[in-house]
């Protein structure tokens, strides 16, 4: 259940930590709540220091505080219900920064991420990721 | 019953059940390949059970196969010898992902048909939490592999482990996982 400031700890390799959420793209009003799979707006609030060497390069992937960007919800601390009947819960809740173009930033997921992101088809995400549950 | 739910994880159905129940559909409904056909309940059916009489024994002795309620028996039957305890570690096999869940049995809701378990890991540094529900035709079996120490618990929820990984790693490591 990710709403409105609600914090998601960034487990790819784009350089951002921490990100809050902004709205939730798959409903059309403001208050509504976001689970494993959907899509999100976010704010960096913590980020890697960004090198020189990254600075100077174009095609690194330059993630900084403050920046607005897209993301993808793969785990919550909130039970999401399988199709079987049982439940999964995380002890955190975490992300996937992604482009406009529902592609990743980032090249590597340096965590697991909830097995329901096959249904919800990111695919992508699930075969990059050390381990889903 | 089934009918939107059962779209969604049909990639998680293993394909030998796929084949049998695309053989059974065509055989009862010939008219359409896709078509949902339940299995047909046990028992027989009375004109008194047609009417209503009689209709909570018939299911609660129908409803669930002899397998499963045998399996229940004796996992939350307060007198079964192998009834399943909490602070043990058990393994869960299951027909869906995960297939094989391991973890600390936390919590035990007892509820006849609709009685479930929860089961808590530490996985790639996060805890997970699965809640597991033995009466479902996908969970096959439920392993303990390690007693709780000293022959129990002294609470019945160990919801105390999510806020302690120390006591966590200590009911887990006191012995081999």
């Amino acid at each position: 259940m990710i709403g409105l400031k609600g914090t998601l700890n960034c487990i790819d390799n784009s350089g951002a930590l921490l990100v809050e959420c902004v709205n939730v793209l798959k409903n059309k009003v403001n208050n509504g709540w976001g689970s494993v799979g959907d899509e999100i707006v976010v704010v960096v609030q913590k980020a890697r220091p960004v090198s020189a060497a990254a600075q100077a390069s174009v095609s690194a992937v330059k993630v900084r505080r403050g920046d607005v960007r897209r993301a993808v919800i793969v785990r919550t601390r909130k039970p999401v219900r399988r199709a079987d009947g049982s439940y999964i819960r995380f002890d955190d809740n975490a992300a996937v920064l992604l482009n406009n173009k529902k592609e990743m930033l980032g090249t590597r997921i340096g965590g697991m991420v909830s097995a329901d992101l096959r249904l919800k088809g990111w695919g992508k995400i699930v075969s990059l990721a050390p381990r889903t549950v | 019953m089934f009918s939107s739910a059962c779209r969604a994880p049909a990639r998680f159905v293993s394909t030998n059940a796929q084949s049998s129940a695309a053989k059974a559909s065509s055989a009862l409904y010939p008219f359409s390949k896709t078509a949902l056909i339940p299995p047909p309940m046990p028992g027989t059916l009375t004109p008194a059970l047609q009417k209503g009489k009689g209709l909570m024994q018939h299911l609660h002795q129908n409803l669930f196969t002899a397998e499963k309620q045998a399996m229940m028996k004796q996992l939350f039957s307060r007198k079964s010898p192998t009834q399943l305890r909490v602070g043990s570690i058990v393994s869960v096999i299951s027909d869906q992902a995960p297939t094989v869940f391991n973890g600390v049995l936390i919590a035990i809701r007892r509820r006849g048909p609709d009685s479930s378990i929860r089961v808590r890991n530490i996985l790639n540094r996060t805890g997970i939490e699965m809640q597991l529900f033995p009466n479902s035709p996908h969970l096959k079996e439920i392993k303990v592999v390690r007693p709780p120490p000293k022959g129990g618990m002294k609470r019945a929820k160990l919801f105390y482990l999510r806020d302690s990984p120390e006591k966590m790693s200590m009911l887990a490591g006191g012995g081999k996982k």
